[in-house]
């Protein structure tokens, strides 16, 4: 019996757990909802957020409130830069990715400047850079038109690659390896988690903490960026403020996920069930036949009910 | 050579301490400074109309800043501030097309509205100081379920509120513009709330929770308070956002959220709890709607003005916590 | 009848004992002296008392009725009072503030801030003269000097007029005019018919004021007896139990080959906030001692040779050349290694597994990039074996250790590539006898084999037994050197209270 409680304990578990229990609930709502295809159009959306949540993990568990707000915005700007550099045209994808990338380490990097340099608190910092990147959104689709995706990048996004599954679940698994293997087989996963447990110990111990937390911001725009460019390829062109969806979901993903909002415990491996289930259930109400404000209740209440399971705060009277 | 033991606490000087005491200053000064700028390049945005358009414009914002205010004064957030006015919004309009155009029914309008706004707070208190979930995702999940239920009572924007209300927001008693007897109201409740038992004990407990707990003092209680203080400030913010626009959208105050923060931010309060004041989040607020206005009176091309306008405040953001960490330090 | 009886109190954080059999009977009238190591379950029993951690099990009796202590506001209501050892103060509100905090005066729905100067007044008044400059009624608490914090804890516990009072360490850092004025007040009130219950490590204080003391050891009551039927040795032999005594192996000064033995570290006119004018050399293989009371800048000197503190004056040279602490990295690489007795602030990597506890230093010294946990186990259990470290495995967290364990590892972080120099910063506070008795055998073996010790502690016995040669510390600079036979506690602390 305790065990069993200890596994109800373990986030991973509980978020798989929880997928297995929403695709059958899906399932006898409206059949067909768990059908292979479904399914995979559903790891392609859950595949989107989930790169998205991998930068705010990384930038969560290096502690000191960490938070990126303004992940949306690089999502958004990445959508409209690569649909401009490939402008539908397959020869332009790598230059796509290059220049979407650099745009998203840049923001990263001024968001990491201004937490660690000018020790601004993250949620104010990246709350103050999103307003920028809103605003030169505007800019930028006054100049110049929204962009095509590139075939090639549809493609990849939308269209089976490998045993069935398109590119970018494969990308998905890819980067949710490597920060496997980041977080826990280097050097610079033991300095993240040291930095987010305990800085002032992590700093007496020879981690350069600043450079660290800058780097996190910095890897938190790239992946956003990743994320906008795949997110040209599901839609084909780029709208307005398409990113905003992202920024609050991937914070929950982490948390579901089974990362603390304090920093310092938890890993990617939970966030990517994390942002499974809540595609799954975002799936789900669109799916039966309730109108948007139905929808939008279950969904804020069953998110209410999930958190019950995670990360509740410590008693005051231990 | 100095003995650097013996050495007795530094003497603030009277500017840092004065500051120490009044958080706003940095505020005040960046607000007024504003001001000035804005009235070089319009004079007229100086005058007593330009002045009666930008309060009428932000006194939704300011009272949400406000209300954002007490619970950042616990060390806590409020990611459903702006779902809140959605919701009173769509309600009181909802309420009052119902009802009829008439004075009862505008009043009766704004109770039910003040109810629905606490009650909100209340749920807001719920899982945030009881069921000690995280704010942050807590109150995001919340205002997904206030949206959803404005989203319900009011599908699509558009219901009109009746004349008397939004007529009675934009007139005048005794010559004076109603949004200024509005202030004049804002400020007094502002200065008695200061008073109270409840304003030092959400400082107290923003300070330090376990040292507030320790103390005795209730501080689930005190925490729940404070959301239910947001709650009825954030539907004051509603009615002045139906006063305004004169209808009912449910998704009017979902973008005056992260604003509210960024006011409490500008405003010289501490995110972290423990340190701030209402006043200064009401000068956030101004000084938001006056950068935006700025920026439009210096002839910025419009497809700029939002870029320059995020800029502006985020060197605003930078500026006051680096000032207001010097001025303490 | 007792005021108030506890007994069979008990606590459990996860894997450790805070309290494993508390007994207290506490008489109106009395101050009743709490005495045992750090570690021992003082605060942890004082905490049930006030409602502020939760018994596993206990029965707390006050007036003759059994009572749950449901929290800290029942304790209130029930008449318990108590100051915090960490304070329990909001540092960004006043004096007045803070004392009247628990108990506000009120006006209607309106704080009466009249009513509550008055009030505040009245206590801040029983130390007048003593508090020092800046102490004042509207001076915001994170203004003052730890001492002052100290009295408006002290003041904010009197003001709840609780018949039970429990001070936890108030006067560990007062002054002795503080202390006295303090003293008064207790004695007042003792004839006022309150209980209190009073804790410090001082044993001056604890026999000119105590009634009766009660002594833990290792989360136990151990024994209780009227202060007029003790001695100081008795209540020590009692704290101690029947553990070997830690001067038992004295070092073996080995003067023979001191003088041409290399320098290790070389210390000039060092200066930075805390201390003033510092020089020192330590060759390879000696232990240095800092000496002299707490916070003499022994703690600052050592902190800004690695970095993590400023230095604003002097020169330091390491392994004869010239070094310039600049932080903590910069240290690691040059060779320093450095031990702070705070483990829970600058140590111990919370929440993380032992090995992540472990491996920070050897990744810095190596320029390591992957990290192999078999390869790393197996250059970690030499440097942890050496401390004889008690743990189940590398993968548990570091948590489900005791606090001497926990110490241990973060000691055996710095062992896996020796340093030239250790700086041990009190590294001893609140870990048990016998985890201090493996850390400074392998002190002693590490200085045989040629390291460099700087060594800083807060307890004398720990500075005598251990040190070659010791530096005794008053008011930011060093008074003494005592070296040999001179190395007595009658001259260390005839430097350490001499007038700065």
């Amino acid at each position: 019996m305790s065990r069993l409680l200890d596994l109800a304990r373990q986030p991973l578990l509980v978020a798989l757990a929880l997928i297995v229990v929403l695709l059958i609930v899906g399932e006898l709502l409206s059949p067909g909802f768990a059908s292979p295809t479904q399914i995979m159009r559903l790891l392609i959306v859950a595949a989107l957020l989930g790169i998205v949540a991998a930068g705010q993990n990384l930038v969560i568990l290096g502690g000191r409130e960490g938070i990126d707000l303004s992940v949306g915005g690089v999502v958004s700007l990445s959508a409209i830069i690569a649909g401009n550099l490939m402008n539908g045209q397959d020869a332009g994808i790598p230059l796509a990715i290059l220049g979407c990338i650099a745009t998203g380490a840049l923001f990263g990097l001024a968001n990491g400047l201004g937490v660690t340099l000018l020790r601004i608190p993250p949620l104010v910092m990246t709350l103050g850079m999103l307003g920028v990147l809103q605003g030169l959104l505007v800019v930028i689709r006054q100049g110049i038109p929204s962009g095509r995706a590139a075939p090639g990048l549809s493609q990849f996004v939308t269209q089976p690659f490998l045993f069935g599954l398109p590119g970018i679940i494969w990308l998905w698994v890819a980067i949710g390896l490597l920060l496997a293997f980041l977080l826990s087989r280097t050097v610079y996963g033991y300095r993240v988690y040291a930095i987010g447990s305990n800085e002032q110990a992590a700093r007496m111990a020879g981690v350069p903490v600043a450079a660290m937390r800058v780097s996190l911001f910095v890897l938190s725009g790239v992946f956003a960026a990743i994320a906008g460019i795949c997110l040209l390829g599901y839609s084909g062109s780029s709208f307005a403020n398409v990113g905003e969806q992202y920024m609050l979901p991937s914070i929950i993903a982490v948390v579901f996920g089974g990362t603390s909002l304090a920093g310092g415990k938890g890993g990617y491996t939970g966030t990517m069930a994390g942002a499974m289930m809540l595609t799954v259930l975002q799936g789900i109400l669109t799916t039966v036949n309730i109108d948007e404000s139905g929808r939008q209740m279950i969904f804020g209440a069953t998110l209410l009910l999930l958190m019950l399971f995670y990360g509740r705060g410590r008693a005051m009277r231990a | 050579m100095v003995d650097a033991v013996a050495k007795p606490p530094r003497e603030p000087g009277s500017v840092k301490r004065f500051i120490e005491r009044y958080p706003f200053l940095p505020a005040l000064a960046i607000m007024l400074l504003l001001l000035a700028l804005n009235g070089i390049w319009q004079p007229r945005s100086v005058s007593l109309v330009g002045i009666t358009g930008l309060v009428k414009t932000y006194m939704a914002l300011m009272l949400l800043a406000v209300a954002q205010t007490y619970v950042v004064y616990a060390g806590d957030i409020d990611l459903s501030a702006g779902a809140i006015v959605s919701l009173v919004n769509v309600v009181i309009v909802a309420a009052m097309a119902a009802m009829g155009d008439s004075g009862f029914s505008v009043i009766a309008a704004m109770a039910i509205g003040l109810g629905v706004g606490l009650a909100c707070g209340l749920v807001n208190g719920v899982v945030v100081a009881t069921f000690r979930l995280q704010a942050i995702v807590a109150t995001f999940a919340t205002s997904i379920f206030f949206t959803g239920l404005a989203l319900w009572i009011m599908p699509v924007a558009g219901t009109p509120a009746p004349a008397t209300f939004w007529r009675a927001y934009g007139g005048r008693i005794l010559e004076i513009p109603f949004v200024f007897w509005a202030a004049a109201v804002l400020a007094l409740i502002l200065y008695l709330l200061a008073r109270t038992r409840l304003a030092l004990q959400l400082l107290a407990v923003g300070d330090d929770a376990q040292g507030a707990y320790q103390s005795g003092l209730p501080v689930t209680a005190i925490r729940m308070r404070g959301y239910a203080l947001c709650g009825l400030f954030a539907a004051l913010a509603a009615f002045c956002v139906t006063g305004d626009t004169a209808s009912g959208d449910p998704l009017v105050g979902g973008k005056m959220t992260l604003f509210s923060v960024a006011a409490v931010v500008l405003g010289g309060s501490a995110l972290a709890g423990g340190y701030g004041t209402v006043v200064g989040s009401v000068f956030g607020a101004l000084i938001i709607g006056l950068i935006n206005s700025l920026v439009y009176f210096v002839g910025t091309p419009s497809e700029w003005q939002n870029l320059v306008q995020g800029l502006a405040i985020l060197v605003a953001l930078m500026a006051g916590i680096l000032v207001g960490r010097r001025a303490r330090s | 009848m007792a005021k108030l009886k506890i007994s069979g109190a008990r606590k459990a954080y996860g894997a450790t004992m805070a309290l494993s059999r508390g007994d207290l009977e506490l008489q109106a009238g009395e101050v009743h002296v709490l005495i045992g190591s750090n570690g021992s379950g003082k605060s942890t029993l004082c905490k049930i008392v006030a409602g502020s951690v939760k018994p596993d099990s206990g029965d707390v009796v006050l007036d003759g009725k059994a009572v749950t202590v449901e929290g800290p506001r029942a304790a209130k209501a029930l008449g318990i009072g108590i100051f915090y050892q960490e304070l329990s103060l909001a540092a960004r509100r006043t004096v007045e503030e803070n004392i009247c905090l628990p108990d506000l005066s009120m006006n209607g729905p309106f704080v009466d801030r009249t009513a509550l100067s008055e009030r505040a007044g009245r206590y801040i008044a029983l130390f007048e003269g003593v508090a020092g400059e800046g102490f004042a009624a509207d001076a915001r608490v994170d203004a003052l000097r730890a001492d002052q914090r100290q009295l408006v804890e002290i003041m904010k516990a009197l003001a709840t007029e609780a018949p039970v009072l429990i001070f936890d360490e108030p006067t560990s850092a007062l002054d002795r005019a503080q202390v006295d004025r303090f003293f008064e007040i207790l004695r007042r009130l003792k004839t006022e018919g309150r209980a209190m219950v009073f804790i410090s490590h001082r044993m001056d204080e604890i026999f000119a004021i105590g009634d009766r003391v009660t002594v833990l050891r290792d989360g136990r009551t151990v024994g209780s007896s009227r202060i007029a039927d003790t001695s100081p040795q008795e209540v020590v032999r009692m704290m101690v139990g029947e553990e070997p005594s830690l001067a038992a192996a004295a070092p073996q000064a080995s003067v023979a080959n001191e003088a041409k033995r290399p320098l290790a570290l070389s210390v000039s006119a060092l200066a930075g906030p805390g201390f003033t004018d510092v020089a020192f050399d330590v060759r390879q293989g000696e232990i240095l001692g800092l000496g002299g009371l707490h916070g003499q800048g022994q703690s600052a000197v050592l902190r800004a040779l690695f970095g993590a503190a400023p230095v604003t004056a002097g020169s330091v040279t390491l392994d004869g050349a010239a070094y310039r602490p600049a932080n903590p990295r910069a240290a690691i690489r040059a060779g320093l290694a450095y031990v702070s007795g705070d483990r829970g602030r600058d140590g111990v990597i919370h929440g993380r597994t032992i090995l992540e506890n472990v491996t920070p230093i050897h990744f810095l010294r190596n320029g390591l990039k992957l990290a192999s946990p078999s390869a790393l186990r197996a250059k970690a259990t030499p440097a942890v074996d050496a401390l004889k470290t008690k743990f189940a495995g590398f993968s548990h967290p570091i948590g489900s250790l005791s606090g001497g364990n926990q110490q241990k590892i973060v000691i055996a972080r710095w062992l896996i590539d020796r340093p030239g120099v250790l700086l041990l910063d009190d590294p001893t506070k609140g870990i048990d006898l016998s985890a201090k008795a493996d850390l400074f055998a392998l002190v002693r073996k590490l200085a045989a084999e040629g390291m460099a010790i700087v060594l800083y502690s807060s307890e004398d016995a720990e500075l005598l037994a251990n040190s070659d040669r010791i530096l005794v510390f008053n008011g930011g600079r060093i008074r003494r050197s005592l070296q040999g036979a001179e190395r007595t506690r009658f001259n260390l602390y005839e430097a350490a209270y001499e007038a700065a």
